[in-house]
């Protein structure tokens, strides 16, 4: 089979975080800060990028601000060819910094906020981090520069998202992400407590499109749905080693950001190989390339080449085998596993109400029984 | 919303860019990429935030001059409309 080029990077620069989001992404096993690969090993990595034909670098971490080198590494990739967008709390930045990350050529920045309630936002972050988002989208709003705001959803905060649509529309972006939480690292562990019950996803559902109808070519909304509750699984990463590498702080380079967790694939590093031989001829991008690995119902299925068997990370995660079916697939065999946490999810509708504490140690303390905060990497 | 007039000048929306080689040109925007070929090529490239609407219909109806120059004016509108809607253009 031909393997088409990767589209597009998602350089994960650094671990570190000044927030603690229960729903975070990274893996539970951070990369260490003295792993983390330098400013000549990233724009090597970004000039290998545009030479295999990727368009966007996407720059994530942790929080890539964390890295003072950032405004080298942006211009690193846009003298590669490459879109640059930032996805950042931002934490670390004021508009001195800002303005210089522009002028190094930063095509995009996504901001996330945790709620339009300030002592909720907090209480989900772990950090006094609301304010000063507020008042960067100001400062964004002055630069040339196109500006997203993303808005993660779960069951504490989905009961007022028409209040959260409103906050974010009179921050002016040109685009809004309402994302559902996705179910790996710190938000699986922290399910029960994040997991929607039906009748807010109905809600929710009916208050997005509502929104997309009254900002049609003002504002442009994106909805990520939680795959617990869809029919089908959603195409992970546009498919396995399809479209898009990820590579760590430490230059591990992964088809997606949990793919660690399975066990027994060994993943290269740009440390040692090239990246056109890590997407095209390595172990690990090949295992669930194509269609050979697929299980039935998978195989035989006509929704494989839209959905190429949900995600490998969420199979191993849920039933301890990533050539299972997703089981977030109403056709799996293991279908029952999602099942019975939506029962769960729905027997009570029961929410929590933020807490608020003089420092982390304290919030941690007070939160104990309701989840766990993401920690930083040493 | 509504289509453009003659007087509107349309552009590339705030982080939307040209991109690619030029034998495969790309319009890049946050998530994704549009390759563009043709017509919508020709459009997108007279989209420079200087050329009105009107002029723009006009140099494309004296380059396909067989075509039915209503059809063309309607296509393009309708090309941009649906563009604005997806914020890759502004007019």
């Amino acid at each position: 089979m031909t393997i088409p080029n990767p589209l597009a990077l998602i350089a994960e620069i650094t671990h570190r975080c000044p927030l603690h989001c229960v729903y975070c992404s990274n893996p539970l096993e951070l990369a260490a800060t003295s792993s983390e690969l330098s400013t000549n090993e990233w724009l090597d990595i970004f000039q290998q990028s545009g030479k295999l034909g990727m368009l966007h670098a996407h720059f994530t971490g942790g929080e890539p601000l964390a890295r003072p080198d950032l405004t080298e590494l942006i211009a690193g990739a846009r003298a590669a060819g490459l879109y640059t967008n930032l996805i950042t709390s931002g934490i670390g930045l004021a508009e001195a910094r800002l303005h210089s990350l522009v002028d190094a050529g930063l095509d995009h920045i996504q901001l996330s906020f945790q709620d339009s309630r300030e002592d909720a936002a907090n209480w989900i972050a772990g950090a006094k981090a609301h304010a000063h988002k507020i008042e960067l989208s100001r400062v964004i709003r002055r630069h040339k520069i196109a500006f997203t705001v993303n808005l993660v959803v779960h069951r504490q905060n989905i009961d007022h998202l028409d209040e959260m649509i409103a906050f974010i529309e009179q921050l002016a972006p040109e685009r809004m992400e309402i994302a559902h939480t996705q179910y790996y690292g710190w938000a699986l562990k922290n399910r029960t407590a994040l997991l929607p019950t039906m009748a807010q996803l109905e809600t929710a559902t009916a208050a997005v499109a509502a929104a997309e109808k009254r900002l049609t070519g003002r504002i442009r909304v994106d909805f990520v749905v939680p795959d617990y509750y869809a029919r089908f699984p959603k195409a992970c990463m546009g498919g396995w080693g399809r479209r898009l590498m990820l590579i760590n702080p430490a230059g591990k380079v992964l088809p997606c950001h949990a793919a660690e967790v399975i066990p027994g694939l060994e993943f290269e590093n740009v440390r040692q190989q090239t990246l056109k031989f890590i997407w095209q001829e390595s172990a690990s991008f090949q295992r669930f390339r194509g269609e050979e690995w697929m299980p039935e119902p998978c195989r035989s299925c006509d929704q494989r080449t839209e959905d190429f068997g949900g995600c490998r990370c969420q199979a191993l995660l849920l039933t301890g085998n990533a050539s299972a079916t997703d089981p977030a697939c109403s056709l799996a065999p293991a279908h029952q596993i999602v099942e019975v946490a939506l029962l769960e999810a729905n027997s009570s509708t029961a929410v929590s109400h933020p807490v608020s504490a003089a420092s982390f140690v304290q919030l941690q303390q007070r939160v104990g029984d309701l989840w766990s905060y993401r920690t930083n990497p040493e | 919303m509504a289509p453009p007039e003659d007087s509107s000048q349309p552009r590339l929306a705030a982080g939307c860019r040209w991109g690619g080689s030029e034998e495969d040109r790309v319009i890049l925007f946050p998530e994704g990429a549009i390759k563009l070929q043709g017509t919508g090529r020709q459009v997108l490239e007279r989209c420079d935030g200087q050329r009105t609407f009107g002029q723009l219909i006009a140099e494309l109806q004296a380059e396909f001059g067989d075509a039915d120059p209503a059809k063309i004016r309607a296509d393009i509108s309708q090309f941009l409309d649906q563009l604005r809607h997806k914020r890759i253009v502004d007019y």
